[in-house]
């Protein structure tokens, strides 16, 4: 390499690297250096131990004991929440793309569903908190004209209720996101497709199924990707609707790591489930980035 | 495509990539050790501080014939958790110190309790402190004063002139690290006497009294539930739990219930429970945890008959003089319990911190409870004069009664413990079929005397 080159190196790459260096690298080290000591700097694997086995119901990852209702631990319930939330996102965001392409106004209601996505976490928490409450909540309400009782009431204080209410809400503040990629999505699927299978007498049922949803497999693949990361590392509504309760039912990793950092001042243990929440967030993140490169490269 | 520049380029980019990531790793290690010495280079610096501190002190006592030079100006940062109303009741007391202090430029700012507890132990570590003067949970104080943190205040507190038990809580290898300020009280049920009167209605002289009036108000039209039950991170359900253990296991059990010489699974704290709450929960007089400030225009407006809330909602009502309260009949004593303020080692004003938590912990306290803000002093030397009218009528009232006044159960033991507590509790309100777990899941987690 010429001694120039190694200048202009230096020059444009210094900086950023540098930069990175100190308030991305080191602190990801950090956190992952503490995760593995205790006390000292020796290597020690308790801090990951003791998170998993924890049983006290707003701490416990895996299974909490004496049993909530519920008795399962954060990363069930982020499980949990990933098993309903995608599912419902996807096909929810896809449908209403489609059915919002033929409609008056579709630009107004489409800003609407957007609005979910904008709002910072703490006042889309509140809204979720209205949105089940016994008293002025629609859930509740369309419920009580159905008379049932068990979901006419205020769904957040109830741990039976309180996780799905989580659940739903979380759904209404991503489907702006799946709306809009979707959106994208249709307008490049080529118009002469659909009409070829007009002309050939196929329903509308037909092309949705046959037509539109493989030709969205890239936008499924990307909108799934991202609600799952975004549903691992979900903190702000659960802290702002339920605290992870009551009695633990509604816990989720990032809050289990919040809880360990604030209230209980275990700084080892709080990195040691913030580095599993990274591990497990890079899974889909990896899938994602190769996806990407993958279609850079075609 | 990229060019051939650009190729040579990457081989060196990602060996300063690996470099960067290898002194981090390094920087990580290094930064650690030099921290542990750091602290033990601040520990020495702070005796030599308290030493010159001392010496100055010393030589400030000896006779002078210089002229007092002006005091400079100096600006102190305070942190608390009022805001709204109550920040202004709050500002009632900077106003009357900067009034005597004109040098002193005071700045309030807006901080809940638990995000002092949460923010703040890292900034210590630090070496950095966002306030002069803040307020926090008493436990939290203890903590931070044991570990080094806070500016000790042993000989700026003398604890016999205050509520006794009050100073206690901020006390930590045997030094007082904190101030305390004015005290609020969870003295019962709230009610309105316009209420009370509409319907005929009488204050309870005991525990059936109290049941049959609670039976009453079920039957009167509009009213949702007899008693509203308040909601927020979950203490004014903790605050309800607290007055029966008082009224029905009595002061002592509350007081060992906090030492953890009593555990949460022993049959008389079991009984608490199963006698009294359980079966008011079970007959549904007790309303669904709702957010509590929302629950006060509703309560006000007649939904609810019974409120069980702090004194500060003296300040919080439209109109106080048709508010009255009344204890569980058989209570000796209520739950009261005492803002303290303390002052960080990294405070840049030391000196003018102490003169101003002084201020706060004995005149101020008389200032912020001739304002409606709900507050009594824990400084014993405010006359009851001095109070706000309708604290005065509330503070006869527990005093005609001769009750005790406690500390606060979960503010006491703090730390993540007082999270499991507000959330079992709020779990027992909505089935209160699950006690055996609630109280199993509380004692597990209980601290051992």
């Amino acid at each position: 390499m010429r001694k120039q080159d190694f200048k202009d190196l230096l020059m444009f790459l210094g900086a950023p690297l540098l930069t990175l260096a100190i308030f991305v690298v080191y602190p990801i080290v950090a956190t992952i250096v503490i995760s593995f000591t205790k006390g000292g700097l020796s290597f020690t694997l308790e801090n990951y131990r003791e998170v998993l086995l924890e049983t006290i119901p707003l701490k416990a990852l895996v299974v909490a004991n004496p049993e909530p209702y519920p008795p399962w631990g954060a990363l069930v319930h982020n499980a949990v929440w990933i098993l309903i939330a995608v599912p419902a996102v996807v096909f929810l965001g896809m449908l209403l793309a489609y059915a919002l392409r033929k409609t008056l106004g579709s630009s107004f209601i489409l800003g609407i569903i957007f609005l979910g996505m904008v709002l910072p976490g703490v006042v889309s928490g509140l809204i979720i908190r209205f949105m089940f409450d016994a008293d002025i909540g629609i859930f509740p309400r369309i419920f009580a004209l159905f008379s049932i009782p068990i979901l006419s009431r205020t769904w957040t204080i109830y741990p039976q209720s309180a996780l799905f209410a989580l659940i739903l809400g979380s759904v209404w503040l991503w489907l702006g996101f799946s709306v809009t990629l979707y959106s994208a999505g249709l307008d490049s699927i080529p118009p002469s497709l659909i009409e070829a299978a007009l002309v050939d007498g196929a329903s509308e049922r037909e092309i949705f199924i046959k037509i539109i949803v493989p030709q969205l497999k890239p936008v499924t693949i990307v909108v799934a990707l991202m609600t799952i990361m975004w549903i691992l590392k979900i903190f702000d509504i659960v802290y702002v609707v339920t605290g992870g309760g009551p009695g633990g039912s509604s816990t989720v990793l990032a809050l289990i790591m919040y809880t360990y950092f604030a209230s209980a001042l275990e700084y080892n243990k709080a990195a040691a489930v913030a580095v599993m929440l990274a591990v497990l967030t890079l899974i889909p993140a990896y899938w994602y980035i190769k996806m990407i490169l993958g279609s850079e490269k075609q | 495509m990229m060019s051939a520049k650009q190729n040579r380029l990457i081989i060196p980019a990602l060996a300063l990539s690996i470099i960067a990531l290898l002194v981090s790793l390094y920087a990580v290690v290094a930064v650690q050790s030099l921290a542990a010495s750091i602290n033990e280079l601040q520990s020495s610096l702070n005796e030599l501080k308290n030493t010159v501190s001392s010496l100055q002190q010393q030589l400030a006592k000896l006779p002078t014939q210089l002229p007092t030079p002006p005091a400079p100006k100096v600006k102190l940062v305070v942190i608390g958790p009022w805001s709204g109303d109550e920040a202004k009741y709050f500002q009632a007391v900077i106003d009357a110190y900067v009034k005597t202090h004109p040098n002193v430029d005071i700045e309030y700012r807006t901080m809940r309790a638990e995000d002092v507890a949460a923010v703040m132990p890292v900034q210590f570590a630090a070496g950095v402190a966002p306030g002069d003067v803040i307020f926090g949970w008493a436990w939290f104080i203890a903590k931070m004063g044991k570990e080094g943190h806070l500016v000790d205040l042993t000989g700026v507190v003398n604890e016999k002139e205050y509520v006794p038990g009050i100073v206690d809580t901020v006390k930590a290898d045997g030094k007082i690290w904190g101030a305390p300020f004015t005290m609020w009280l969870k003295p019962g049920f709230w009610y309105r006497k316009s209420f009370f009167q509409k319907y005929g209605l009488a204050e309870p002289k005991s525990y059936s009294e109290f049941v049959q009036l609670l039976e009453k108000i079920k039957g009167i039209q509009g009213v949702k539930n007899p008693l509203a039950t308040g909601d927020g991170v979950g203490w004014p359900i903790s605050d309800i739990v607290e007055h029966f253990i008082i009224a029905y296991g009595g002061p002592q059990m509350q007081l060992n219930l906090i030492s953890g010489k009593t555990r949460f699974n022993d049959p008389s704290v079991r009984k608490v429970f199963t006698d009294y709450i359980v079966p008011l929960l079970q007959k549904g007089y007790f309303s669904e945890p709702t957010e509590w400030t929302t629950v006060i225009p509703k309560w006000w407006a007649g939904e609810y008959g019974l409120y069980f809330m702090g004194t500060w909602i003296t300040g919080m009502v439209q109109d106080p003089s048709d508010l009255d309260f009344f204890p569980l009949p058989e209570s000796k004593g209520v739950v009261g319990g005492a803002d303290y303020a303390f002052i960080p080692k990294y405070s840049r004003n030391v000196d003018a911190a102490i003169d101003f938590i002084k201020f706060l912990a004995t005149e101020g306290q008389g200032v912020h409870a001739s304002v409606p803000s709900g507050k009594i002093p824990t400084w014993t030397k405010v006359p009851v004069s001095q109070l706000w009218g309708p604290m005065q009528s509330v503070y006869s009232k527990i005093t005609q009664r001769g009750m005790a006044i406690l500390p606060d159960l979960d503010d006491s033991v703090g730390g993540d413990w007082q999270k499991l507590f507000w959330d079992q509790l709020k779990l027992l309100w909505v089935n209160p079929g699950a006690l055996d777990s609630v109280l199993k899941t509380l004692e597990a987690s209980q601290p051992k005397p």
